[in-house]
């Protein structure tokens, strides 16, 4: 791996900035409205690749891939707003394995141009699940990674070990679809069997997962603040007693509190991808601060929000429930929130 | 004037005049550096954004920038005020013309003390709904009623008091504003013990107390108008201190972050306690993160919805963090006094919450304004909006 494959990515300047969120947001509203989310949801691999194809031309897949790799060589400050905008609509699409894969081995081929999605297993003291028994033994791996996210859509699994990386291709592995709670981010068990091979030392495995918790901490923040403007507009439209629900105090004081979750929650992944970006002192800090405040955040608004509409967010078509489910997906993935916490005040304690 | 020029003017005035001053000084009272203060009003640095006229030099909002940066170099206080002085900008904006032209120097100067006498026993969150009277009599107003949570009112030369003046209209139309001499014999001023044992407010109670014609500020009957511009300059000052536990007499004696609390007090091993500390460290600084993006947007230009939820978040920050110290500390946390200095701040933290979470606005009001001005929700209707005062329910 050569030098300019491990420098952090570049910032754009604030125009540039707004523009690129703006491209984005352009192209989820013409092609992941909610009717494309339930049509996803409800496919059998829950992916789709015409969608996939024009995220990657727009280079939203290669964004925090170096240059020197065919990517947009961009740094986490980018990949959190772009995150925002995903998150807010639900896209279902593999932005964070991609992105953690973009960390972890940027020289696989076929990431710049999305033509191979790669999904990850963390393994050993990694294992966010607790669950997972992936045994390496030279180049050799056996036993189940459990709950990888996009494996079943990948064309490679990576494990990120403690001390060594590993590219397996999809046909040498036995992939087992969970039946997810949350459709719009599939999962599988995946069993090893045999060889691998060897693409990295393992020195870029806590970049890899900070960048994998920053793009996480994006899409709940993006979708906590989308789900806060539904509920709001809704409390605004609904009338009942002759008056909208949203003037009465016991709908208003929650609208107040979730708006605290939610830009709480912008300001975590905000400053955390600022900070993984610049390399800070206090990075781990702040990116285990974003993991479970972005999450606590997400999961209070979407349920709370889903309270403050009543009966008609308790109905399959009404989306409130796609933001629940999606929500509580991420309060997991990666680590709960008390697993972020604790590991937040190890932080603290390291800097004292 | 160029703004090196300007910058140069104020730096020499700076070096031939700037000795420095005794130590500091509470914001309420006759202020003790008003020699000071006097000389640089004089010299037209106190206000510079205002006329000439009212002690200012008409400049703009970037020029007076860099003379509160030459003022703040050499540590130097006194100018700024036509940002900071609430009393002063007040008066500008609203006193007659003979009573701006006594009452405009002498605050710049901080010659006067002053107070404000708007909540009263019976109008806390529902200040329109103030029930001190002030008659029309002979050259002014006799004023009657009581008040409450007023700072400074032992050493006040003057109270900024809303009072009634009309009963027959709808209660935000009936109020006048007034400054009230506070030294006078129907003026009556008592300490007001708080839940933490301290005392820093005051009742005041006010019986056939005089205040002249020519104290009325805005027109007669137009003093809620008055009021808000009153409040929006107090809420502006008051975003500038820096929040949190008040320090100094009963307020905490020891100097424990709540990481080294929970050390100290060997509960740091405990999986349950340090969710909780972490949780709490985190609202802190999540706060700190909403107020820096806060400021950012408005420098940029853009509108921001953050600012107003600084005060809702650290009411919630300060009575967990009491909270969480009081299970640090186990059964210590019953005791207090100078020998359990660790008791002292926790129980005193505990009660002093409600500082921040009732005063300026409770957290409910908070709730509200968060929810109509910055999530645009309806408002409540209010019973109360359209009848005559004197009709209104009290009580």
């Amino acid at each position: 791996m050569t030098d300019t494959l491990v420098r952090p990515g570049a910032t754009l300047d604030a125009g540039d900035r707004v523009a690129l969120v703006d491209s984005v947001r352009r192209l989820l509203a013409d092609r992941c409205t909610e009717a494309d989310v339930r049509r996803i949801m409800d496919s059998e691999s829950g992916h789709d690749p015409d969608l996939w194809r024009a995220l990657s031309a727009l280079g939203v897949t290669s964004l925090v891939l170096p240059e020197a790799a065919g990517g947009a060589g961009l740094s986490a400050v980018e990949l959190e707003l772009v995150m925002e905008e995903a998150g807010a609509v639900l896209l279902p699409a593999p932005l964070i394995s991609t992105a953690i894969a973009s960390v972890l081995a940027p020289q696989l081929d076929g990431l710049a141009d999305g033509s191979r999605i790669a999904a990850i297993a963390f393994t050993g003291a990694q294992d966010w699940t607790g669950h997972g028994d992936v045994r390496i033994d030279g180049d050799r791996l056996s036993g189940t990674a459990r709950f990888v996210p996009d494996a079943a859509i990948a064309d490679t699994i990576m494990v990120a070990g403690d001390d060594g990386v590993f590219a397996v291709d999809r046909a040498d592995v036995t992939v087992t679809p969970l039946p997810v709670f949350d459709c719009t981010r599939r999962m599988a068990d995946v069993a090893f069997h045999g060889p691998a091979t060897r693409i990295g030392d393992g020195a870029q495995v806590d970049a890899a997962r900070d960048i994998g918790l920053i793009a996480l901490a994006g899409e709940q923040a993006g979708g906590a603040r989308r789900m806060l403007e539904m509920t709001v507009a809704y409390a605004t439209e609904r009338h009942q007693f002759g008056r909208a629900i949203g003037s009465f105090q016991a709908i208003k004081h929650m609208a107040a509190d979730l708006l605290l979750e939610s830009e709480s929650a912008i300001s975590a992944a905000r400053d955390a991808a600022r900070q993984v970006a610049e390399g800070s002192a206090t990075k781990d800090a702040a990116v285990a601060l974003a993991a479970f405040a972005c999450g606590d955040a997400f999961v209070r608004v979407a349920k709370d929000g889903i309270q403050m509409h009543g009966g008609i967010a308790f109905t399959w078509e009404h989306p409130a429930h796609l933001y629940l489910r999606r929500a509580r997906s991420g309060a997991q993935l990666y680590g709960d929130g008390a697993h972020w916490r604790e590991r937040y005040l190890r932080a603290l304690e390291a800097q004292a | 004037m160029t703004d090196e020029q300007l910058r140069d003017e104020v730096e020499a005035w700076l070096a031939a005049n700037w000795t420095g001053l005794p130590a500091h000084h509470e914001s309420f009272g006759r202020d003790p550096r008003s020699a000071w203060l006097a000389k640089v009003r004089d010299a037209g640095w106190a206000v510079p954004r205002w006329d000439a006229e009212w002690h200012g030099r008409g400049l703009s909002n970037d020029q007076a920038k860099i003379i509160e940066r030459a003022f703040a170099a050499a540590g130097a206080p006194g100018t700024g005020q036509d940002r900071s002085n609430l009393w002063a900008n007040t008066a500008l904006a609203h006193a007659t013309d003979s009573f701006k032209r006594t009452i405009v120097p002498q605050l710049l100067a901080g010659e006067v003390g002053m107070c404000l006498l708007y909540s009263e026993p019976g109008a806390g969150s529902d200040l329109a709904a103030v029930r001190t009277r002030a008659e029309k009599v002979e050259g002014g107003w006799r004023v009657t009623g009581q008040k409450v949570w007023t700072s400074g009112a032992a050493v006040a030369d003057y109270g900024m008091l809303i009072a009634r003046t009309d009963w027959d209209v709808p209660k935000h139309r009936g109020i006048s504003f007034f400054f009230l001499p506070m030294k006078q014999a129907g003026v009556e001023v008592r300490p007001l013990r708080q839940i933490t044992d301290e005392a820093h407010f005051n009742e005041v109670f006010i019986t056939d107390a005089f205040v002249p014609e020519e104290n009325l500020l805005g027109p007669l009957n137009g003093g809620w108008g008055v009021l808000q511009t009153a409040l929006a300059y107090e809420r502006s000052v008051m975003g500038d201190a820096a929040r949190g536990p008040r320090s100094g007499a009963g307020g905490p004696k020891g100097d424990y972050s709540l990481l080294g609390l929970a050390q100290e007090a060997g509960r740091l091993d405990d999986p349950v306690v340090r969710q909780d500390v972490a949780q709490v460290i985190a609202w802190r600084v999540l706060n700190k993160l909403n107020t820096q993006r806060a400021k950012a947007e408005l420098a940029q230009g853009t509108s921001s919805s953050i600012m107003s939820l600084g005060k809702l978040a650290m009411s919630r920050i300060l009575h967990e963090e009491a909270r969480v110290r009081g299970l640090l500390l186990g059964p210590e946390s019953l005791l207090e006094g100078p020998e359990h200095p660790r008791a002292e701040d926790a129980n005193f933290l505990a009660l002093n919450a409600y500082f921040t979470s009732i005063g300026g606005g409770t957290d409910q009001i908070q709730r509200n304004i968060i929810g109509e001005r910055v999530l645009g929700l309806p408002r409540e209707p209010e019973v109360d909006r359209t009848v005559p005062f004197r009709e209104v329910r009290a009580g």
